[in-house]
């Protein structure tokens, strides 16, 4: 896990404050998390029954992932479940975010966690750009 | 035509504010064959729990020529040929021999902001008079609002408390005076800067964090400021122009400001009626609606377009106190219309603004954009980011998410508004090429 490429983008999103939990995961198994932090403190007391309705939502995904359903959420008490789908596939990465987050602005970010993370996916042996040394990282503009 | 212009990007992700200011400098400085003529720089409010500001334009100076003028600061997001970010630091580098360069700064803007304005638009004025080029274009860079904290309440949008609104629009003045907290008042520092620099296009944006609008930071070469202007100056023989559109559409809901506040910042009644209670009645919403929760999801969706020197102005409301609207910038009473906006009209916004360019080959691009386009759109803001790259294709272009901005050109006069997206493009005019 601690090498893995995946689990250093979701460390990154970790890294902002109001993402208070992120994983790559399907209908009742996490596939990745992240490597150096755990998830904030504040989800630790809701995190049974959202992890149950996640499931639920997966189901939903695997349904209609293939028809192209990109992107579900659902808000649970204070806390806002966003997933994102990788398409074609049962797998999304998810994040728990406040409810009253600036939720536009951690979507900019989530989905360049997914882009990258779909990159991976696409080619394995690819580092995320957070491990890329300087001159790996841009191309020409 | 082989075009002696180059211009790069500088992007950085990396957390450590050091090593992005290095990075940011490196990535744009090494796909220039000479020195930049200038560095516009702008990073998101991050550094400063990583490291801090002063190490992120160390890290740039370990990097960048000593004496290149910079300029830039703090903004809520932005977009450039390599996608769209909420998190990190990238930069414009622009080296062309043709082109001549100067940078300016003006202090305490929300006590003073006519002198601050002055001062900066004369290091403009002093350094560029004598330039043999005759396109000049501005960037006006502006400390964008930082909301005063209410004793027992903190930063909010909503005041539900009627003895507390009252209290805070009689205090909005004086807290811009002695602590600098308050809005913004970019508007009148560009006003003044157009009234001193009349001959220069110009492009309006302000310093902003991640939205929340508690504190902002100015780049000015070496130095971070606060509640500070800092200004671009480009004498060229580049062919340039610029433009805002905003998408937002007129209804067919109007009303007349018939009483305003605090220093004609806030509208207090409306068609003789306190303001906020008229306004729900002609929205049809309820009494109650407007909440802390709701108002990103509802107000913001309806914004007014009123009157400042006769010139339409198109803003949003974004803090209610009890009765009264305050709003961003200096307005006059009379006649508003209430409009609204999508996120289609958004998009369509920058394909109407891209057209207006249809006669420009870019060399490169300059864009400030409202922030609430970014926290309204969310990631689908990736759709103006491919009509920008459609448009660009291999040129650079940077748009940074700013609170309050315009335009400004002798022909279409000062624009501004919110929710717009404001364009700088500088290339080749094709039709002159054809005569």
């Amino acid at each position: 896990m601690r090498d893995d490429p995946i689990a250093h983008v979701l460390d990154d999103l970790m890294r902002l404050d109001d993402i208070y939990a992120c994983i790559v995961a399907r209908r009742n198994m996490i596939s990745v998390m992240p490597s150096s932090e755990g998830f904030k403190p504040e989800v630790n007391q809701i995190w049974d029954v959202i992890k149950r309705a996640m499931d639920d939502v997966f189901t939903v995904i695997g349904e209609y992932s293939g028809a192209g359903l990109s992107e579900m959420e659902f808000r649970l008490q204070d806390y806002e479940v966003l997933f994102y789908v990788f398409p074609d596939t049962e797998n999304a990465l998810v994040a728990i975010v406040p409810a009253l987050a600036n939720k536009g602005l951690l979507e900019v970010e989530i989905e360049n966690a997914r882009r990258e993370i779909l990159k991976i996916m696409n080619n394995p042996t690819q580092k995320p750009n957070s491990q890329k040394k300087d001159d790996e990282v841009y191309v020409t503009a | 035509m082989i075009s002696k212009t180059e211009a790069a990007i500088g992007m950085s992700r990396k957390w450590d504010a050091r090593e992005a200011g290095r990075e940011v400098a490196e990535t744009a400085i090494k796909n220039l064959s000479r020195p930049p003529d200038f560095f516009l720089l702008f990073s998101t409010i991050h550094y400063e729990k990583y490291g801090g500001f002063e190490e992120f334009l160390d890290g740039v100076w370990d990097v960048l020529p000593k004496e290149t003028p910079l300029v830039g600061g703090t903004v809520t997001g932005f977009m450039n040929n390599y996608g769209c970010f909420s998190r990190g630091a990238s930069a414009l580098a622009v080296s062309n021999p043709s082109m001549d360069i100067a940078v300016g700064v003006g202090k305490n803007t929300k006590r003073n902001p006519h002198r601050a304005a002055r001062q900066c638009a004369d290091m403009i004025q002093n350094r560029l008079k004598e330039s043999p080029y005759k396109n000049k274009f501005l960037l006006n860079f502006i400390s964008g609002p930082v909301m005063p904290s209410i004793p027992g309440l903190g930063q909010k949008k909503y005041i539900r408390s009627g003895f507390i609104s009252k209290f805070a629009l009689q205090a909005l003045g004086l807290s811009q005076a002695l602590v600098q907290k308050g809005l913004g008042r970019e508007d009148e520092i560009f006003e003044k800067t157009v009234q001193q620099l009349p001959d220069y296009q110009m492009i309006l944006g302000t310093s902003m964090d991640d939205y929340k609008g508690m504190k902002n930071y100015q780049f000015f070469n070496d130095k971070i400021l606060t509640n500070a202007v800092v200004n671009l100056g480009v004498a060229t023989d580049l062919d340039l122009d610029v433009c805002t559109t905003h998408g937002m559409k007129a209804t067919d809901l109007h009303f007349t400001i018939t009483k305003l506040g605090a220093g004609n910042h806030a509208i207090c009644k409306i068609n003789n009626k306190p303001a906020v209670p008229e306004l729900l009645q002609l929205l049809h919403w309820p009494e109650g609606f407007l909440t802390e929760e709701t108002m990103s999801h509802t107000i913001l969706y309806y914004p007014i377009s009123l009157k400042r020197h006769g010139r339409e102005v198109p803003i949003v409301m974004p803090v209610i106190m009890k009765d009264s609207i305050v709003v961003p910038c200096i307005i006059d009473d009379g006649e508003v219309s209430i409009l609204t906006v999508s996120g289609k009209n958004l998009i369509n916004a920058v394909k109407e603004n891209l057209q207006f360019f249809d006669r420009i080959q870019p060399e490169f691009g300059l864009f400030s954009a409202c922030m609430t386009i970014l926290q309204t759109l969310g990631h689908k803001t990736n759709i103006i980011q491919e009509e920008l790259h459609n448009y660009f294709k291999d040129k650079s272009f940077l748009l940074f998410y700013s609170a309050g901005e315009g335009t400004y050109s002798k022909e279409k006069d000062i624009t501004y508004a919110n929710m717009s997206i404001n364009t700088a493009i500088f290339g080749h005019d094709i039709t002159k090429e054809k005569i």
